[in-house]
């Protein structure tokens, strides 16, 4: 149709829009759960990442190419099953027969770097979006 | 060294393809058809984006602001679609109606 095609664009920038949300959502879990002793399951709250797949995008079906095309989403959260961080603190309620402490295998440095990839992935879609946005508006601006 | 002088023959039409009358005629372009459809459209993707402004503002959590405001552009491209048509449309009416007799 008329306008779909350059929605098209928009619908596939969306879809990266929203797994760099939830990518982001995830790192500041894992930031505000460093210090975590005890989480649901028992132990140490674990760290989380996302696993991301390419999929179809809505609407895009009975296009040309359409099987080329693919947006972006969140199709798990994964955690990591690297060892906890243990730390020697006898006192703490959490510690084990041998006074130490499992802490989250959560490394901030780390946590900030993803948060630093997932803004500018974010900034990349909404740039791809209006480069969309920009030629459909030139394109109605044809003969003006 | 001697050239030897070049033939030069005009280039002349002797056939132009791809014009077919048959087919062209018989399926016209109708601008009124093109502007109700777009209309039509425009009136979908303006109903969807006040949707998703409403389920943005009652606190939807599958509904971001980036979802809120690409439905709010794709309302604005559409209406700004179907205004280009109305446009063009009435332009060449005028056109028509000023031609001199």
């Amino acid at each position: 149709m008329s306008t779909t095609d350059f929605f098209t664009a928009m619908e596939v920038s969306a879809s990266g829009l929203s797994a760099q949300r939830t990518r982001m959502n995830v790192a500041s879990s894992n930031l505000a759960n460093a210090q975590t002793t005890q989480a649901a399951g028992g132990g140490p709250y674990k760290r989380r990442d996302v696993v991301l797949s390419s999929v179809d995008v809505p609407g895009m079906q009975g296009s040309d190419f359409s099987a080329a095309v693919k947006g972006v989403a969140v199709t798990q959260i994964s955690q990591d099953t690297n060892p906890p961080r243990l730390e020697y603190d006898p006192g703490h309620p959490q510690a084990n027969a041998q006074g130490y402490v499992a802490y989250p295998n959560v490394n901030p440095v780390e946590e900030m770097v993803d948060m630093i990839t997932a803004s500018r992935a974010y900034e990349a879609g909404i740039t791809a979006m209006s480069t969309a946005v920009n030629m459909a508006e030139k394109a109605l601006g044809i003969g003006r | 060294m001697s050239i030897a002088p070049a033939s030069i023959v005009p280039p002349s039409v002797t056939e132009i393809r791809g014009i077919d009358e048959g087919p062209h005629k018989a399926k016209q372009a109708d601008l009124g058809e093109a502007f109700a459809n777009a209309l039509t459209e425009a009136s979908n993707t303006e109903k969807t984006a006040t949707h998703s402004a409403e389920r943005f503002a009652k606190g939807d959590p599958t509904m971001g602001i980036h979802e809120v405001m690409i439905a709010s552009e794709k309302a604005n491209i559409e209406i700004r679609y179907a205004t280009t048509l109305k446009n063009k449309a009435i332009e060449a009416y005028r056109e028509l109606m000023n031609t001199q007799v």
